[in-house]
């Protein structure tokens, strides 16, 4: 690993409790893991001089102010670093990597990556809701939400590999396997799913179910990113990152070549990001990989290299990323029996540092020293891959 | 007569002339002057070679089925009445993708690579939809 890149770290990783609805403030929750997270660091926001993304805190006084000068004001203290986030309410795993860039290159010492989702998630009233139509002229007079892109990609997958259901639905089987032994997961008692579940749970975007969707719901996370130096002193062992990028691609579906990929030319964020981390894929222990839809994880481990194009439905059914498989995925549950509010990225590298240091409980994956984040906003075509390791 | 209820095309400046097509029962789609490739949605630059000058080219309509999604959840109360309906993405014989609907055609006998050919409705006195049928 190149000493460069372990400039910065993962110190603090909090999230709130996630649920179908909080009925709390999205303020009060981002105050909520803006502290946990400080908390868990052993930090306090006299520490912190950077952010990533915005912020619903805006929320009082309209347009008043942009996310670095509110969040000052709002926390008694002053930014060197606000970077922008993907969305208003995604400060994710994307914003992750501008958090890392920021402290190695000296820009910030210690930046908070954010995300809480509390009234404007999906599905939500007066939410963007991706599931209905906007003013979108290539898209709403015919009917289709963005996220009825993922109903396209997995009947174009099926039609070139022969991807079947089943395949999908081992998807969400898995997920919800771990989220069984983990407490924080919304559907942690909901009780074993079985792909007989899925396949006859009702039809939302065909070939997708219902459980082949994420849920609709609400929560926040957030996490801490300092200098390795400072690291050293903090309560929990540093998690570094060794490789991370990103690819954007194009806005719709129909701008691209293909439709069976996600992350450009040859799976060009997980390439770059292997390439950096000096690893290889028998390096990696254990992996979070974005399940929006069942559809995504297929085609993302397939993007990332653990199988080959076309193969990733075999790849999943063959057991390969369940706990106690050779590198298991989606341990916290995933999208589908975890959580999907707000930035779900989040939660992925929320989960990474906690199995990286140990903590992860009835599911963690013994002596995980390497893990890998991979996450796509297929509707949005780009993609962002991170590999994380224990100091 | 129930007025109609689903979106319309709400054009910009840039792909009015695309929705006007539409209106005459065409699909006309960008063209570069500089390297004669074909471009689809409307851009004020050609994306393989950045010349700001093109016409506008009318394609053939005819093509085939690239993938598609049977929608069963209704995104607006306007089109609760259709579920559930085939949303497609068609790739035209020129090699321009478009997504639209796929109609005239029961759900048992949608495939991929099927050949479609566009079709035209009126749907208020102002506004044209263009959409699939087999061909
Ligand atoms: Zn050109």
């Amino acid at each position: 690993m190149s000493e460069a890149l372990k400039k910065a770290a993962i110190v603090g990783v909090y999230q709130s409790v996630q649920a179908r609805q909080l009925n709390r403030t999205p303020e009060d929750l981002y105050i909520e893991v803006v502290k946990g997270a400080l908390q868990d660091a052993g930090l306090t926001i006299k520490d912190v001089d950077g952010i990533v993304g915005a912020n619903p805190l805006q929320t009082e006084g309209e347009g008043r102010g942009i996310p670095g000068s509110v969040f000052a004001e709002y926390f008694g203290t002053h930014m060197r670093y606000a970077g922008q986030g993907l969305t208003a309410t995604q400060a994710d795993a994307m914003g992750m990597l501008h958090a890392i860039e920021a402290v190695n290159t000296g820009r910030a010492h210690t930046v908070l990556v954010a995300t809480a989702a509390a009234r404007s998630g999906f599905g939500v009233p007066g939410g963007d809701s991706g599931q209905g139509v906007s003013g979108d002229q290539w898209l709403s007079p015919f009917g289709l939400p963005r996220v009825g892109y993922y109903g396209i990609f997995a009947r174009r997958h099926m039609h070139e590999y022969g991807t079947t259901s089943a395949q999908l639905a081992r998807v969400a089987v898995n997920d919800r396997k771990h989220a069984l032994l983990n407490p924080a997961a919304i559907m942690h008692s909901r009780g074993p799913l079985t792909v007989e579940d899925v396949v006859n749970s009702r039809m939302i975007y065909d070939p997708l179910h219902l459980f082949d969707c994420s849920p609709v719901n609400q929560g926040g996370g957030a996490i801490v990113v300092t200098t390795a130096e400072r690291a050293r002193s903090l309560k929990h062992r540093p998690v570094h990152v060794l490789g991370f990028a990103e690819s954007y691609s194009a806005v719709d579906i129909f701008h691209l070549p293909t439709i069976t990929s996600f992350d450009g030319p040859g799976g060009m964020s997980g390439k770059e990001a292997f390439a950096m981390a000096g690893v290889s894929h028998s390096d990696i222990n254990v992996a979070q990989i974005s399940d929006h839809f069942t559809i995504n994880p297929i085609i993302e481990l397939e993007d990332l290299g653990f199988c080959k194009k076309g193969e990733g439905g075999p790849f999943v059914e063959s057991g390969a990323v369940e706990l106690g498989g050779k590198m298991p995925m989606n341990t916290n549950g995933g999208y589908l029996s975890h959580s999907h509010a707000g930035g779900p990225g989040i939660y992925d590298i929320i989960e990474l540092v906690r199995q990286l240091r140990g903590e992860a409980g009835a599911r963690q994956v013994p002596n995980a020293r390497i893990g890998l984040h991979h996450g796509v906003g297929a509707t949005f075509i780009s993609a962002q891959t991170a590999i994380l390791a224990r100091d | 007569m129930t007025q109609y209820q689903k979106p319309l095309p709400e054009p910009s400046s840039l792909t009015q002339p695309f929705w006007d097509g539409v209106k005459q029962h065409k699909l006309l789609v960008q063209k570069c002057s500089s390297c004669s490739k074909l471009r689809h949605t409307p851009k004020p630059l050609c994306p393989h070679c950045l010349s700001q000058e093109f016409t506008w080219a009318p394609l053939s309509g005819q093509g085939q089925l690239y993938s598609y999604t049977v929608m069963h959840r209704s995104p607006a109360p306007s089109f609760d009445g259709d579920l559930p309906y085939v949303v497609a993405l068609v790739e035209l014989k020129e090699g321009i993708r478009m997504i639209s609907n796929l109609v005239h055609c029961p759900l048992d006998k949608v495939r991929v690579g099927m050949p479609v050919k566009v079709v035209y409705e009126d749907v208020t006195k102002e506004a044209s939809i263009f959409k699939f049928a087999p061909a």
